[in-house]
């Protein structure tokens, strides 16, 4: 059975991202949800699931999260069938999405509130979070003894990515100074100062050839997302965005283990989300791609058919990805500039894939926009998913 | 390398009763790959059972130890709380001849030396009297 049309997300809601010592985490999400609901057209009794991704800075705060917390705040314990967390770290995104699919496709659930609130940029120190993405994906017997960490994983496919490709240091570089291009025209984003490529380059050498304005920064944030069938999308808003297509992939645990740490599994995710949405590349009027790190842009760039293997550093030196480009690129400024929030930074990209079709993108709104392709992936990119939305549910 | 900065110690592995036999390979600087019996695949890391026909039925062959670097980084600032006093060190993913890939580091070489595709071989650094890790030098 296809997926293609059945569900509509129909609801929004965000708080901004960066360092907000005074929120707690419970607030944001509290703060997103009723967004999301008075967003969404729908009476709150008709969402029949909640769905948490995991929050990684308090585990108390998860635990709460896991024990329906959130069916009490929102005052939904009259009627909610099920609060389950999904998570699959950056994938997170993808796969609440795929379940609330299910869920309502099935006939199970009506709607699903989908959210995340993450505490990274406060509730730990930076050393702290450090250590703690040390753990995430990497093996404890045979990868931490050796000082692997996720600068490391990040480094280690951004070298052999260059190696095989030849992209440069600048054409890498232009991923970021694309991302806060964007990140400029967005009022929920942490970094909002212009960037140059010079400044990239100069900034200091995380792990090589890894600088740390190529480096995403944890960050405190909060987004939700409600997902309801085709026919109800249509009686209560005068935008949903359909899923039109699902493609995903999960390659491997460790970053060692990798096939190829330079294309990992976006060229089948991508294939099967095209396929099941009955589109190509050229129908992409944005690609809202997971930019963890500026190399991650890249492949994905080429791995999905947007540029030949080897040219999307070029691409992205041209401007063809900023603000005005033929092919508007990561447009609430990614992890990159946006602020990367755990499970979350992935939910915050679907969000904006959503905020641009329905239209409510304000100044960074691309024109026009009718479909668009949204990008997820977790831990050591251990996993890839293809999203492919739409105005229309064709 | 002085307890002083760096009281945090680095972490070992920790043997599990199926990898066991690789880390004790390893304590007579011998570098060993799990195979599987059954579809004769090699296995790395080390797994309870076969993860390509699952079989329980593996045993070991001894590596020759050499092998090309697939990727490398020298890892310069904000390392994990046990490694600050490391730095600056290579981590790497070596691809060994027989086909197999693990992550590593690369010791004993000048960081001119280290890019994709130098051939390394295997050295042995014993941390305890239990854990001796199996590290790769460039091959001049």
């Amino acid at each position: 059975m296809s997926i293609k049309g059945k569900v509509a997300i129909v609801g929004i809601g965000e708080v901004p991202t960066g360092r907000f010592p005074e929120r707690t985490a419970l607030e944001a999400a509290v703060t997103c949800c009723r967004e999301a609901i008075l967003d969404s057209g729908l009476k709150k009794e008709e969402i029949d699931y909640i769905i948490p991704t995991g929050h990684l800075a308090d585990s108390r705060f998860n635990t709460d999260l896991i024990f329906s917390r959130l069916v009490e705040e929102l005052g939904m314990g009259s009627h909610l069938k099920g609060n389950l967390q999904v998570m699959s770290g950056g994938a997170s995104s993808a796969t609440m999405l795929k379940t609330a699919a299910g869920l309502i496709t099935s006939g199970q659930a009506r709607a699903v509130l989908c959210v995340h609130s993450e505490k990274l940029g406060t509730g730990k120190s930076s050393q702290e979070v450090i250590d703690l993405f040390a753990t995430l994906g990497i093996p404890s017997e045979w990868e931490t003894p050796y000082g692997m960490h996720f600068s490391a994983v990040a480094a280690l496919f951004t070298q052999r990515y260059m190696y095989e490709t030849g992209t440069t240091p600048e054409q890498v570089a232009a991923v970021c100074v694309s991302n806060r291009k964007w990140a400029q025209l967005n009022p929920n984003a942490m970094f909002r100062k212009p960037l140059t490529i010079e400044e990239v380059l100069q900034s200091k050498i995380l792990s090589t050839p890894l600088h740390a304005f190529e480096s995403n920064v944890l960050a405190d944030g909060a987004a939700a997302f409600i997902v309801t069938s085709a026919e109800r999308a249509k009686e209560v808003t005068d935008t949903p965005v359909y899923l039109l297509g699902e493609g995903s992939r999960v390659t491997q645990y460790s970053i060692s283990q990798a096939l190829d740490m330079t294309r990992f599994g976006y060229e089948e995710a991508g294939k099967e989300a095209f396929r099941s949405a009955g589109l190509t590349p050229q129908d992409m009027d944005i690609a809202e791609i997971y930019d963890s790190y500026p190399v991650i842009s890249l492949i994905a760039l080429e791995s999905l058919g947007f540029c030949e293997r080897g040219t999307a550093g070029q691409f992205v030196l041209e401007g063809h990805t900023s603000p005005g480009g033929k092919l508007p690129m990561t447009t609430n400024g990614g992890m990159l500039s946006q602020g990367h929030t755990g499970a979350g930074g992935g939910v915050a990209i679907l969000v904006e894939t959503v905020r641009q079709l329905m239209g409510k993108a304000g100044e960074r709104q691309v024109p026009n926009a009718r479909f668009a392709l949204e990008t997820a992936t977790g831990g050591t990119y251990m996993d890839i998913h293809v999203s492919i939305f739409g105005r229309e549910p064709v | 390398m002085s307890q002083v900065s760096n009281p945090v110690k680095k972490p070992l592995p920790e043997p599990t009763h199926w990898s066991k036999p690789f880390w004790d390979a390893c304590k007579k600087h011998e570098l060993h790959i799990q195979k599987c019996k059954d579809c004769s695949k090699l296995i790395m890391y080390p797994k309870r059972y076969c993860p390509h026909c699952l079989s329980e039925n593996l045993t070991w062959v001894k590596s020759e130890g050499k092998g090309v670097i697939y990727s490398y980084t020298i890892v310069c600032n904000n390392p994990p709380t046990a490694f600050l006093s490391e730095v600056p060190y290579v981590v790497a993913v070596v691809e060994l001849d027989e086909g197999v890939r693990m992550a590593t580091n690369i010791v004993q070489s000048d960081f001119e030396d280290i890019k994709c595709e130098a051939p390394v071989e295997v050295v042995f650094e014993d941390i305890t009297d239990e854990i001796t890790l199996p590290k790769f030098r460039v091959l001049k």
